[in-house]
């Protein structure tokens, strides 16, 4: 098993590069990063060359590529435009940990990412219990009690929930819940935001204010997740096994538990490990009704101004973790399964 | 045990493992120990706050590093140290300088050239540091430095020649050539250059040999305005603290909070919900349900936009070629004079706005005596006809074998999309054919040198809202230098277009420090962009703003909305 992680580690690596190159290949079709510098007008031709040159943008893509990967403090850079490369550059690439800082805050690209992935991990990871929690309720019982009305109100639910566009059903929550709730008389959610300026950033404030995102997040989550949870229990609790501890006399619920639950999680668990790192992305649709700082605003932010040394960081950040999840799910199965096993 | 017993049981037990699977799941990521990832901010117990909601985040917090409305907005809180301010008319006040600089006052020397600042001598950074000459003195070094990627230099490395203080509180500023933009360009509250605090960024400049990296370009905590940088959460939030020892006298709010809301929809809702008290941007179309609530104003605030279109002139015969018609101004008029530009503004905007005459509507430099160009579909079959673009068998005008369809293009805006359509059928109906483009913003704007759809010509019409060096009446889109080209891929001049006769008077104009003598200029200028339809106003395009009716004495100017935060009050 050992090695078979670390054959999987080692994989890894040139894996991440060819990513990472594409993705750089990709950044150049992204646009230019000073088409936005001007603000509300178009930046003056003198700033744009001068800038062009000082941010290193008038090299070819293939010398930017390395310099994002391996730095430039072992080059010399031409600052005041004489052609003459007088200054030692300061960066250190990203073999050596550094993804470079972002053209619009000129911020390092990792402390930017790093101080929104709390936001996003409490959001998502709430979000992604409450779906857990919601589907493996839905999908068992409506499998336990097939075509009854129940199954078929939950059923219809379902897909009235999964074929919800988020914008819609993301504002339509904030209307209903905040604005009209508020005007009604009746207890209200906020609209937007992590907390209330004229109370403070206090524990209460931050759940109060996620009762709404998560809400949206889970709600088409939850209806495609307990479809699977359905269908997959369905297959399992016909199965002869599960007769057999039937007739052992076994409990209902241990039945259930023990034995058709843990068979019937292994398309699960593949569907959590595929979603598991993209959480890390953040959301990009419910982060920006929900005035919400995580990491799918940064990175929805920093595209519309063509800031790719932070889309290239969150991108290769995704990327990595896509690796460890996929790892981690596959060792997952091994303890589910026992007739899995790798070598 | 009975079923229904039976089921509870067991589904409150799948409850149960379900928590505990899920927070297996959960495990999985780093997730945060306890749900407040950054320490908690200190408010005082029932702070008066003003909430303001920004849809888009600031990049950066330092003048130099952004032309982000937004930061040259903010800027008027923390740092508020330009010489000059804009006051709701749009008028140059004296700010940090005790006055404007005139000839009588002996502020303008007698060759133009040099201009001389008398500083208030009241005047601190908010950690006691005197606020002094050398702070500009300082702040125009920076700029200048290679070492530096500001934004934008101008217009020192173009018109000034130094910068020096003659005592702590006597700054003079010396031209290269009589420099008319002087009052908005040099050091005021407008652009992007107001004085950097030399006492805390010198050591950092000294130390790493750049300012691009200083912790104060995110964390302003020493400023000069009504308010103080107090915290800024990327992505949610910026505090801002009540200065009380703002030289006008303490603010009578405590506390300015501004929240990030990237969705306009909403920022819509929570101006609803009255959960923020300023909102900008708002959308027209908001503007009727907005009304209803009776617990807002809704100001229209003129800050030089134009929503334009702008001809493709280029006769280059190379992928900047624009249609051959358009070399026509009668038949730039004519297509001018097919479009309703009025019904548009009507249906679109609410009426809440309506074509702009001159580029300089709304300003002192706006020629009065320029007539609209009318909606007139006959007048302009006429026109074309005579221009000898004749129907032909298609219904669609041609001359010489080229058909006159025209690539119009502009941003994916809803409103914009929509006014391509409504020009569309207008144009149709007196035989223009046309095909719509859309780019979406950061490939709009590329330079010819990244091959920007616009800048590269790839258009004969061009629809995008745009604004003189408000508030001062400068353009440089207009230059026949600026034209881009392989030569000069940053050129700003998208038009591809050159007259003579304007150029002159562009030059002349920037070198006339004398500003009656100006206002005639930009009267001729006007008149010859007019007549030669070089330029047409589709609407004009104020800031719209909400503001709860709890504030008062907000006045928003255009050039420096928040020049007056200082006397804003809140009433609960």
């Amino acid at each position: 098993m050992t090695r078979y992680i670390l054959r999987r580690l080692l994989q890894a690596i040139p894996l991440l590069l060819i990513i990472s190159a594409i993705l750089f290949l990709l950044m150049e079709e992204m646009g230019d990063p000073l088409a936005t510098f001007g603000g509300r007008r178009v930046l003056r031709s003198e700033d744009r060359a001068r800038l062009t040159r000082q941010l290193g943008l008038d090299k070819p893509l293939w010398m930017q590529y390395v310099i994002w990967l391996a730095g430039n403090d072992w080059m010399r850079m031409d600052l005041d435009g004489d052609s003459i490369a007088e200054s030692r550059g300061t960066r250190k690439g990203a073999l050596r940990g550094d993804f470079g800082t972002s053209f619009v805050t000129r911020r390092p690209v990792s402390e930017m990412i790093i101080e929104r992935l709390p936001n996003t991990l409490l959001l998502m990871g709430t979000a992604e219990v409450v779906i857990l929690m919601f589907a493996l309720l839905i999908g068992i019982t409506s499998a336990l009690k097939r075509y009854s009305l129940y199954d078929h109100t939950i059923t219809a639910f379902s897909f009235i929930g999964y074929s919800m566009p988020i914008p819609l059903l993301a504002l339509g929550l904030m209307y209903l819940f905040a604005v009209n709730f508020k005007r009604w008389g009746l207890p209200y959610f906020p609209t937007v935001g992590v907390f209330d300026p004229a109370v403070g950033r206090t524990a209460p404030q931050i759940i109060w204010h996620m009762v709404l995102p998560v809400a949206a997040l889970s709600t088409i989550s939850v209806a495609a997740y307990s479809r699977y949870i359905r269908a997959s229990m369905l297959e399992v609790i016909n199965q002869e096994y599960i007769r057999t501890a039937r007739a052992k006399g076994l409990q209902e619920r241990m039945i259930l538990l023990r034995h058709a639950l843990k068979n019937a999680a292994l398309p699960l668990v593949t569907l959590v490990g595929l979603d598991l790192p993209l959480l890390l992305g953040g959301a990009i649709v419910t982060e920006g009704i929900f005035a919400w700082p995580g990491m799918g605003r940064l990175f929805i932010d920093h595209t519309t101004r063509s800031d790719f040394p932070v889309l290239m960081g969150i991108l290769m950040m995704i990327s990595v973790a896509v690796v460890v999840f996929q790892l981690i799910t596959d060792i997952t199965y091994t303890f589910l399964d026992p007739r899995i096993r790798y070598e | 045990m009975n079923t229904a017993k039976k089921t509870w049981c067991w589904v409150s037990v799948v409850a149960v493992l379900a928590l505990a699977l899920a927070s297996c799941a959960r495990a999985t990521p780093p997730a945060p120990p306890t749900p407040t990832p950054v320490p908690l901010t200190p408010i005082p117990a029932k702070p008066r706050v003003v909430t303001i909601t920004f849809t888009q985040e600031p990049d950066n917090l330092n003048p130099l590093y952004t032309n982000m409305w937004f930061v040259l907005t903010l800027r008027d809180l923390y740092l508020a140290n330009g010489l000059l301010a804009y006051n709701d008319k749009n008028e140059p006040i004296p700010w940090i300088a005790k006055e404007i600089p005139s000839v009588e006052n002996g502020g303008i020397s007698a060759d133009g050239k040099t201009i001389t600042f008398k500083l208030r001598d009241n005047v601190q950074w908010s950690d006691g540091t005197p606020l002094t000459a050398d702070d500009y003195v300082f702040t125009w070094q920076m700029i200048m430095d290679d070492k530096n990627t500001v934004v934008s230099r101008d217009p020192f490395d173009v018109a000034v020649e130094k910068v020096e203080a003659q005592d702590a509180h006597t700054l003079a500023v010396t031209f290269k050539e009589p420099y008319a933009p002087w009052q908005a360009k040099i050091f005021s509250n407008v652009d992007s250059t107001n004085a950097l605090p030399k006492h805390i960024l010198e050591p950092v400049f000294q130390k790493d040999s750049t300012l691009d990296n200083a912790e104060w370009n995110r964390k302003p905590t020493v400023g000069v305005g009504p308010f103080l940088f107090k915290g800024w959460e990327s992505g949610s939030h910026l505090i801002f603290e009540a200065n009380p020892n703002f030289w006008l006298g303490k603010p009578k709010v405590d506390q300015i909070f501004i929240r990030i809301v990237p969705d306009d929809a909403a920022q819509v809702a929570a101006i609803k919900a009255g959960d923020t008290d300023i909102g900008v941007f708002i959308s027209y179309a908001d503007v009727p349900d907005l009304q209803k609530l009776g617990t807002l104003d809704l100001p229209l605030v003129p800050s030089g936009y134009k929503e334009s279109w702008f001809f493709n002139l280029s006769t280059r015969e190379d992928k900047t070629k624009g249609h051959p018609a358009l070399q026509d101004p009668k038949v730039r008029q004519a297509i001018v004079m097919a479009v309703d530009r009025n019904k548009i503004c009507q249906d679109l905007l609410y009426g809440l706005t309506k074509p702009a005459v001159t580029f300089w509507d709304g300003m002192p430099y706006a020629n009065p005596d320029i007539q609209p160009i009318p909606y007139d579909p006959e007048g302009a079959k006429k026109l074309l006809d005579e221009a000898g673009w004749k129907i032909g068998t298609d219904g669609i005008r041609e001359k010489d074998g080229i058909k006159l369809k025209l690539r119009y293009a502009t941003t994916p805006r809803e409103v914009r999309k929509n006014t391509q359509v409504i020009v569309q059928q207008m144009w149709k109906e007196v035989g223009i054919d046309s095909e719509l483009i859309t780019h979406s913003p950061d490939i709009f704007w590329n330079s010819y040198g990244d091959n920007g759809p616009i800048a590269t010509g790839q258009y004969d019409v061009a629809q995008w809202s745009t604004n003189p060096s408000f508030p001062d009446p400068d353009t440089a889109q207009w230059l026949c230098k600026e034209i881009p080209s392989d030569e000069n891929p940053p050129g700003g001049n998208w038009q591809f277009f050159c007259d003579e006769e304007l150029d002159g008077l562009f030059v002349k104009e920037t070198a006339t420090v004398d500003t009656q003598a100006r206002i005639q200029l930009f009267y001729q200028i006007a008149k010859i962009i007019s007549d030669q339809v070089y330029w047409v106003s589709i609407w004009d395009d104020p800031d719209l703003w909400s503001v709860s009716k709890k504030l008062k004495n907000v006045h928003f100017s255009g050039a420096t909305p928040f020049w007056n935060a200082y006397e804003w009050e809140k009433t609960e």
